[in-house]
């Protein structure tokens, strides 16, 4: 508040504070339905401003000038931007009716939108649809360019439509083939050839798919959030031009932006790549079995995509320049490797594609691809389908962020600071185009929706990129919260570091004799920190439930006293980390114990 | 301009479909709670949507089909085994639902009321 002079009259008082501050509450210490009303101004994190007036000398006087002013005599008496809004009741409706932080956060601009998101992914939506929830006016351009292929998807980016949906699906395709295995030795009479349908599984998923694009749609629908199913570009820092797929143009402007482009595949640059191969952006919705497959990368993406179709009976293989899942657990990738090599999965380790030539016409065609191993040796084998996975890159260019000068990393990411704002202080970004961030669909949910929440409702809380939990869908799930004992060693260096560590056999996997120490657990604890537990790792059926449950641990700083004193679960995989006994650096025996 | 065909319970329902069906042209279908002999319907939502989505037909392309569909008295309605529900084709939670056939769009209950949602729906086809 800003100082009010003793001469003043009350008449000036009012005017004054109602005009300088954007919350103006007139109140009095004790009464109770002014306490209700800073409650909830507490509450939505508003800031307010209170003259208390018992508290003051001329308070009487104030209250006189408040009926002139507004007609109303009792407390608490609310002004919102320079307008009357009314008594606690009124607070309180206001409220209820969803106008209050509308009201609040009125903007003062003249701009059409107050942010326009740019992408329909998980990080823009969720953006979005808190920001509109918070009284924003806001629009969301989304636009899927087509792959080579021609491929293409509708609303909710790449989780929803060519990442985790329909690979988690896949991957539960391929499990059930291996549990049907399982069962015979469970009593079922199952057949020795059970065949699968690949395109009947393809049509399911992309039906659940379908159901889930209009569902975001309706959402959008329902929150009066502009859906513009068009590309944008900026030509100033404050407008964009979008184009429809009819070449429809439209100039649309707005105070704030949030850019949430996410990645696609990358293609290496070599002869018949585009024409003759496939990415994951095509594969999830391949109408036609995919054949004798080749995967390109190493990536989590190649290997997930690797596990379900072996799992699924394709003759697959995977062609690796150097190492496996690059900036994971190297311990847990080489096992992964292992057990998908022991699974039908073969890989050509040293080699990278020269050349794409096809061969014969058809769904599935037929393709020779040539490669030349790190030894200079050329090798050519024949594949139906080839799916490159060598990594994503962000979609940055061509929307005009050179044109406002919005920086951008070597890599084409967006360089922001930690509450996701970009060089241009209006322009902020999330998800997977951020430089230094996690290409994973809950960080870019929360980075949109707290992002959304500190610009139009008061918020502080930023977005923790620490301790992030996630799971790698091969055939046999790894799950991983915190550092990889490489990134540990380097951190806290070898002698600070104790990893406990077991092979494990679930119980289920007892019965139909599954190889006994295939599954694995890992705790990385620090040794100066009292055990304090920095990574987390587990493979084995299940590893994205178990570390979900586990990384809440983590973020509570848990030590490995914590998870001994944690009584387990019998029988389940999970409670092996309640009685890690072994330290890698004793070297004794980890492998499998009965119960 | 869309052509409008009233019907009563699942195998009128599932006649007009087949026969529709070879054309290719969208069906659009609204599941109503049955109207009595005075012309009303005893679900109260099916009465609100009922001149929203007709309002909003002209949205539709021209040559769609456009069934409105009485699912049965409210008892009938209710069996939560009844052939609306249970049938893969409809897989019905409530009444008034408003769906384009054999695709993922679909609007319930109140959406049904919703001029600017219903809208989507028709020009979705």
């Amino acid at each position: 508040m800003a100082p009010i002079s003793s001469g003043a009259s009350a008449a000036d008082i009012v005017a004054q504070n109602i005009q300088e501050n954007k919350v103006m509450m007139f109140s009095k210490s004790y009464c109770p339905f002014c306490l209700k009303v800073k409650d909830l101004f507490k509450s939505l994190n508003v800031a307010y401003t209170t003259l208390e007036l018992d508290l003051m000398e001329n308070g009487p006087e104030i209250q006189e000038a408040l009926v002139e002013k507004s007609g109303l005599r009792t407390v608490p008496n609310v002004f919102v931007n320079g307008e009357h809004l009314g008594g606690a009741d009124k607070v309180f409706e206001t409220q209820k009716n969803g106008e209050l932080m509308p009201l609040i956060n009125k903007s003062d601009h003249n701009y059409d939108y107050d942010m326009i998101v740019i992408g329909g992914g998980s990080g823009g939506l969720a953006a979005s649809k808190e920001a509109a929830n918070l009284g924003a006016k806001v629009a969301v351009c989304d636009f899927v360019t087509p792959t080579p292929k021609g491929t293409t998807w509708g609303l909710g980016g790449t989780c929803v439509n060519v990442g985790c949906i329909p690979k988690k699906l896949m991957h539960q395709a391929a499990i059930l083939g291996h549990e049907l295995k399982d069962s015979r030795e469970y009593g079922w009479a199952t057949p020795e050839s059970v065949s699968h349908d690949w395109s009947k599984m393809v049509e399911g998923i992309q039906n659940h798919i379908g159901s889930l694009n209009w569902g975001y749609r309706v959402a959008l629908r329902d929150k009066k959030i502009n859906y513009l199913n068009a590309y944008a570009t900026f030509t100033d820092p404050h407008t964009l031009k979008t184009v429809d797929r009819r070449g429809k143009e439209k100039i649309i402007t707005a105070d704030k932006f949030v850019l949430a482009t996410g990645g696609r595949p990358r293609y290496p640059d070599i002869p018949g790549v585009k024409e003759h191969c496939i990415t994951s952006d095509d594969i999830f919705s391949l109408p036609y079995p995919p054949g004798k497959t080749l995967l390109v990368g190493a990536s989590y993406i190649a290997l997930e995509c690797a596990g379900f179709l072996a799992g699924l009976g394709y003759d697959t293989t995977v062609m690796v320049r150097s190492i496996l899942l690059r900036g994971f657990d190297q311990q847990i990738a080489e096992r992964i490797g292992t057990y998908m090599e022991q699974n039908g999965v073969k890989f050509i380790r040293g080699a990278v594609p020269t050349s794409v030539e096809q061969i014969e016409e058809g769904s599935p065609g037929k393709y020779k691809v040539t490669a030349k191993t790190t030894d200079g040796e050329e090798i050519t084998d024949e594949y139906n389908t080839i799916v490159m996975a060598i990594g994503r890159d962000p979609c940055t260019g061509g929307i005009g962020l050179d044109t406002i000068n919005v920086e951008l990393a070597k890599s084409g990411k967006v360089v922001v600071n930690s509450a996701e704002q970009s060089s241009i202080p209006h322009i902020y970004a999330v998800g997977d185009i951020i430089e230094g961030g996690l290409e994973l669909t809950p960080v870019a949910i929360q980075a949109g929706k707290l992002l959304a929440r500190r610009l139009y409702g008061n918020g502080t809380l930023l977005t923790d990129y620490v301790n992030v939990p996630t799971t790698v869908f091969t055939p046999l799930e790894y799950g991983s919260c915190g550092l990889s004992e490489e990134v540990a060693i380097e951190k806290y260096g070898e002698d600070d570091i104790e990893v406990y560590h077991s092979n494990y056999i679930p119980l289920e996997h007892t019965v139909p004799h599954r190889p006994e120490n295939e599954c694995y657990a890992k705790l990385i604890c620090v040794k100066s920190l009292n055990e304090k537990v920095v990574g987390f790792h587990v493979l084995g059926p299940n590893a994205g439930e178990i570390t979900q449950g586990f990384s809440i641990g983590l973020k509570l700083n848990a030590t490995k006293a914590d998870f001994d004193n944690l009584i387990g679960i019998h029988p389940t995989t999970a409670e092996v980390f309640t009685t890690l006994g072994v330290t890698k650096r004793s070297g004794k025996d980890v492998n499998a114990q009965g119960c | 301009m869309v052509q409008k065909v009233e019907i009563e319970g699942f195998d009128a329902f599932i006649e007009q479909v087949d026969k529709f069906k070879p054309s290719g042209k969208p069906i659009f279908v609204l599941f109503s709670g049955s109207k009595d002999a005075n012309g009303k319907s005893w679900c109260p939502d099916c009465v609100v949507a009922e001149p929203v989505v007709k309002g909003a037909l002209d949205k539709a392309p021209d040559d769609a089909i456009f069934l409105y569909v009485g699912v049965g008295p409210r008892d009938f309605w209710k069996d939560r085994n009844n052939v609306f529900r249970t049938d893969a084709r409809t897989k019905l939670k409530s009444v008034p639902t408003l769906m384009l056939f054999g695709g993922p769009q679909r609007l319930e209950e109140e959406q049904c009321a919703k001029a600017d949602m219903v809208e989507m729906l028709f020009e979705d086809a």
